[in-house]
């Protein structure tokens, strides 16, 4: 792996350009922007690529001491990650969901006799990975409402309603002034705000 | 398809504009010397769009000529040359089509029927050479839009359902190439599909409604009026959540060019039509009706 052509960067790049270049790359391949997502591992697969790559490049230069490439690789368990009190039948899903066995974790829920707030919570995740983001959106809601105090409800909902999860990128939000002069200025600010300046 | 898919032309630099307007024109010449001036008709901007993205892909870089045609017999315009993407997005124009073709004859009586009845025969000579080109794709399409149709009959209150059957139609778009790269185009042409399917039905409420002809969006909210003011929200997010997925997908291609132009019809062609529909301010092709113009 050549560290200078995952960051697009040179040898010849300076520490704080190379940063600021990871950065760039980071965001685009956070694991937040990926999350439901049926590419989510080759997310996590560029970006320990980037990572590895800032820390060669970094640790390589003289005077840097061991750089740590900032991105805390937290871990992202996502909708339908954590193992949860549920009963037996629920575990299952979850398992099938989490193996990306959609089809089955579905067939399973059909078949489960209740409809409590996390049988819609679980249907929920199924569509969301499935991308049937209305009718997702529609069982979280219904979730939500059986069990407000529920907060795996509640931020399953949020991802849907585009609170977390969804990187830089607002398409609507951009588009919302006819007008491509405020566009432009917006965006700058957008820009301005998140990369320290950057433009 | 439907021309929903366009790049915001005031933000494109003038090289790329070039470059869309050079596949567009491309793309048309493919389908002409393929199968013939007829099938022209099937050009649209979504193709455009498609023949992009595979051509994105390519190891060689793709020639442009100058040629003239009947749209434009004085006046040469830069020509893209068809490379494998060209070709496929060419190939799957005509399928496309003709499946449509298909939905109207079963859908609509007297003079319409009779119109596609007989737009279907001349393109039928068309279609089976796509058919013999792309046989798998045909098979999978035509199933594709069988279960749509199924649904449509069946009144589903549902927009995930059908928008789902047309999505996959979509997916058959992608050609066979290593694994990773197959399962990113297929996430990005899948909710692309979706959101084609998913904006035309909402393009088309008030003129459905008239018609008291199905649409998904007036069915699963059960709406009272031909109006989306009542589920812009709604359809706002379910529309936003494809298009960052067709953004996301979109970053881990490898992009050989057209970068730029890609970008700017993902992350502001698209939204903006999307706006412009749910506020009822969407015009076709634009507003300006002329042949091939951004």
């Amino acid at each position: 792996m050549d560290p200078y052509k995952v960051l697009g960067v040179t040898p010849q790049t300076s520490d704080d350009d190379v940063k600021r270049a990871y950065r760039e790359l980071a965001r685009k391949y956070h694991p937040d922007n990926y999350v439901g997502s049926p590419l989510a591992d080759l997310a996590e697969t560029r970006m320990k690529e980037i990572n590895e790559a800032y820390d060669m490049i970094m640790n390589g230069r003289t005077g840097n001491g061991s750089a740590q490439s900032s991105a805390g690789q937290s871990s992202y368990a996502g909708a339908g990650g954590q193992a949860s009190s549920g009963s037996n039948a629920y575990a299952r899903v979850r398992d099938a969901i989490n193996k990306g066995n959609l089809s089955l974790a579905e067939e399973m829920l059909q078949r489960s006799p209740g409809r409590d707030a996390e049988w819609y919570y679980l249907m929920g995740t199924i569509n969301f990975r499935k991308g049937w983001y209305d009718e997702a959106r529609a069982a979280f809601m219904q979730a939500c409402a059986m069990d407000p105090n529920n907060m795996e409800y509640r931020n399953a909902l949020n991802m849907v309603n585009m609170g977390a999860g969804y990187g830089g990128y607002r398409p609507m939000d951009s588009m919302s002034m006819c007008d491509c002069c405020t566009t432009m200025l917006c965006m700058n600010c957008c820009c301005n705000s998140c990369c320290g300046g950057g433009c | 398809m439907f021309g929903f898919i366009r790049p915001v032309k005031p933000e494109l630099r003038m090289r790329e504009v070039e470059r869309f307007q050079a596949v567009y024109c491309g793309l048309c010449h493919a389908i002409r010397e393929q199968y013939g001036h007829l099938h022209t008709l099937s050009l649209s901007y979504d193709m455009v769009f498609l023949a992009l993205v595979l051509g994105c892909l390519e190891p060689d870089e793709p020639a442009t000529v100058r040629r003239r045609c009947g749209v434009s017999p004085v006046r040469s315009k830069p020509v893209c040359l068809p490379g494998q993407g060209l070709w496929r997005a060419a190939d799957f124009s005509v399928l496309l089509t003709w499946h449509k073709l298909g939905d109207t004859l079963l859908d609509e009586h007297g003079a319409k029927y009779l119109a596609a009845k007989t737009m279907r025969a001349l393109l039928k000579p068309g279609y089976d050479k796509a058919c013999a080109r792309l046989p798998e794709e045909n098979t999978a399409i035509a199933a594709c839009l069988a279960e749509l149709y199924a649904l449509e009959q069946a009144k589903t209150p549902s927009i995930d359902q059908p928008a789902d059957a047309f999505a996959r139609a979509l997916v058959m778009a992608v050609p066979h190439m290593d694994e990773m790269t197959m399962r990113i185009l297929r996430q990005m042409f899948y909710h692309t599909g979706r959101w084609v399917y998913l904006i035309d039905a909402c393009a088309d409420l008030a003129e459905d409604w008239q018609a008291g002809a199905y649409n998904p969006v007036a069915l699963r909210f059960q709406l009272e009026a031909p109006s989306l003011a009542p589920v812009r929200e709604d359809m706002e997010i379910t529309l936003q959540r494809s298009l960052a997925d067709i953004f996301c997908a979109f970053q881990l291609l490898d992009v050989r060019r057209d970068q730029g132009l890609l970008e700017n019809i993902i992350r502001l062609g698209l939204p903006l039509v999307t706006r412009q529909v749910l506020d009822g301010t969407y015009q076709s092709n634009g507003g300006q009706n002329r042949h091939g113009s951004l």
